[in-house]
């Protein structure tokens, strides 16, 4: 089967900068496609490529075999596309953005309301509210309701997370996964790498290039590395004391911790590492960790800034 | 056709929610015209004239009671030129008439008589209003004797004819109503349109089955019937409160003026496409609008006086043009034969900047 949504080598500059370098990918139906990325790595480029508003310097693209350049106007009636932005009219109300939003792709909400029933009942509320004045996590709920509501063939939600408390972050995942079960493709992107898991299958994306893509299980199993936390510490001075320990292939800070990477066939290294350790801080903290999503894209991120 | 109904609904929506916004639509015009209209008059009252008869006769007194006749004149005879231009200088009068000693003998022989007038140029608003009372007076004077001709020293305006008395409300309210419809029509679009850029929805809309027209008509239906309000509350102001006269046909006024409305709200959408935000729209309608339109149409400065690059950039003003229609419908009742190459202009600069900023309006981006 052919996959239903596709990228081939999509390159686009702005000015000097390369926004993104020969990305491809494939998405098929049934399937949470995520983009896992920082700021400016390029995602939400990619995002309005393939929703045809931004035209790439070169590649191509294709969504359920229609082409993002010749066929945009078909595929601008059959998608869904949430920006990374709240973008609805915020002096409507939550019921009036519904409203508008299925009644210019020719539907009315009664018709397609089983699609968004599980997210709107929440709304359902404050459908007299403006939509300016809802919470962050409300606010995404009804964009995401205004995407599905006309039924797409396929969904584009560029960070739809991004801001949203963790509560709200876990229901949205939720509300995804009920509606890739009734056979919509999701393409998505977000900062957070925990929410990575979330997906059937990732790209890492960073600096316009795919580092990675796979499925997140695969891609932490496939780790080769052993990941360590040192804590109790100066975290500055603890840097500074290790980093040039042989074996040691990176260090990154991780909330009051230092997670450091090491290959996995280590014994004399860690021998090494806590004999420095012991001599300047004493009373330190060293244990192995399951790495990971995130431990993951760090490690990814530093091969590639070495290649 | 439903999708656009759709899409005026949203429009509508928030402008009849928020009574604010559309308060200030319809009573910023208002209180401007009020302002505007009262503060920007010209005419003047009992302003002080000196007057060296040398003739010193009956024709001579006769003309310098008409003078004083009106209200506009307070006239200072004195007796010598060195007087006259001392007064003059110390701004004890605006204007010196001067009577040549052979008036009465040139009158009774319907010869041309010599009348010099010396006019304070310092604020020439006023020297060219003084200029023509003073012409309208010896106009009137000289017919009363029974002359066949117009002194030569006065260059005849034919706008007099339809405005003896020099009001010049009959200037200013085509003026003002031009201003006043090209700020709401093209500030009101630019910013609605340019906010929909803003704000991330526009994006939404253009992945969506509507179609770029039906966004842009979308967007100017709503402010077409504002300025239709709009139209209605200036033009029974200048009727009731200024009592500008309606010559012509009421019909024919709203139409041109919609026509007009038609070419500021393309002026907005234009201006639309190339700002990336509300403040920068707003500037550029302000700016690049609103003050040409008020300095360059004709409104207040006479576009005659212009130097002549300038007037040449007065031919591109739509309000120039609309002004020109107001005052022949309103004044003068012209037939429309008279006025149909500035309904014809309007209509073209209309469709030229429609076609402009359709093209320039990006459904897909580089």
């Amino acid at each position: 089967m052919q996959p239903f949504i596709k990228a081939d080598e999509i390159t686009k500059t702005y000015g000097q900068t390369l926004a993104l370098d020969r990305v491809s990918f494939e998405v098929n139906q049934n399937e949470i496609f995520g983009f896992i990325g920082p700021d400016g790595a390029g995602k939400s480029t990619l995002f309005q490529i393939m929703t045809t508003l931004l035209i790439p310097d070169s590649g191509s693209g294709s969504i359920n075999e229609l082409d993002i350049a010749k066929n945009y106007k078909e595929i601008r009636s059959i998608i869904g596309y949430m920006p990374g932005r709240f973008s609805l009219y915020q002096d409507l109300t939550v019921a009036e953005n519904l409203k508008f939003y299925a009644n210019i792709f020719g539907t009315t909400i009664k018709a397609n309301y089983e699609l968004i029933k599980n997210i709107y009942d929440l709304l359902e509320p404050f459908s007299k509210r403006k939509a300016g004045d809802l919470s962050g996590g409300m606010k995404q709920k009804l964009a995401l309701c205004c995407a599905l509501i006309h039924q797409p063939k396929a969904l584009f939600l560029d960070e739809p997370t991004t801001g949203v408390d963790p509560v709200s972050r876990t229901e949205f995942w939720d509300n995804l996964t009920q509606i890739k079960h009734l056979g919509i493709p999701i393409v998505v992107s977000t900062p957070y790498m925990d929410e990575a898991i979330r997906c059937d299958r990732v790209a890492l994306i960073h600096k316009g290039r795919i580092l990675k893509m796979d499925t997140p299980q695969k891609i932490i199993a496939e780790f080769s590395a052993t990941v360590l936390s040192l804590s109790n510490i100066d975290k500055h001075q603890a840097r500074e004391a290790i980093k040039n320990l042989e074996g040691i292939e990176s260090i990154f800070a991780f909330g009051d911790s230092l997670h450091i990477t090491v290959s996995k066939d280590n014994s004399s290294i860690i021998d090494n590492l806590r004999s420095t350790l012991s001599s300047i801080i004493p009373d330190y903290k060293l244990s192995e960790i399951t790495p990971d999503f995130e431990d993951c894209f760090l490690q990814l991120m530093k091969e590639e800034q070495n290649v | 056709m439903h999708n656009l109904l759709i899409f005026i609904r949203k429009e509508i929506l928030p402008i009849q929610r928020d009574p604010r916004s559309l308060s200030i639509m319809i009573l910023m015009p208002l209180a401007e015209i009020l302002l505007i209209g009262f503060v920007m008059r010209f005419e003047i009252e009992h302003t002080n004239i000196a007057v060296y008869d040398m003739a010193k006769q009956h024709s001579s007194v006769q003309l310098i009671q008409r003078l004083e006749g009106g209200k506009r004149f307070s006239a200072k005879t004195v007796d010598s030129m060195e007087e006259a231009e001392r007064l003059l200088k110390s701004n004890k009068v605006k204007a010196i008439l001067r009577i040549s000693p052979d008036f009465e003998s040139k009158i009774l022989n319907d010869n041309e008589p010599t009348l010099q007038l010396i006019l304070d140029a310092i604020d020439p608003n006023t020297a060219t209003t003084i200029e023509a009372y003073m012409n309208a007076v010896l106009n009137d004077y000289f017919r009363d004797q029974g002359m066949s001709y117009s002194p030569q020293l006065l260059k005849i305006d034919q706008l007099m004819y339809y405005n003896p008395m020099l009001k010049s409300v009959y200037g200013t309210v085509p003026g003002l109503i031009s201003v006043i419809l090209m700020l709401i029509c093209a500030l009101m679009t630019s910013v609605s349109l340019t906010r929909e850029k803003e704000m991330g929805t526009l994006n939404v809309l253009l992945i969506s089955p509507l179609k770029p027209i039906q966004i842009i008509i979308g967007k100017v239906i709503p402010y077409l019937l504002v300025s239709l309000v709009n139209i209605a509350v200036i033009l029974v102001l200048a009727f009731t409160v200024f009592k500008m006269p309606l010559a012509g046909s009421l019909l024919l006024l709203i139409l041109v003026s919609l026509l007009y409305c038609l070419c500021a709200l393309a002026l907005g959408f234009l201006i639309s496409t190339k700002s990336q935000s509300q403040q920068v729209a707003m500037m550029v309608s302000l700016a690049g609008l609103m003050l040409p339109t008020t300095l360059l149409s004709g409104m207040i400065y006479p576009i005659k006086n212009m130097p002549m690059w300038l007037q040449g950039i007065t031919y591109l003003m739509p309000a120039r043009w609309f002004i020109n229609i107001l005052k022949h419908i309103m004044l003068k009742a012209s037939p429309v034969s008279a006025f149909l190459p500035d309904i014809g202009i309007l209509l073209l600069m209309t469709l030229v900047i429609t076609a402009i900023s359709l093209h320039n309006f990006k459904v897909r981006f580089k």
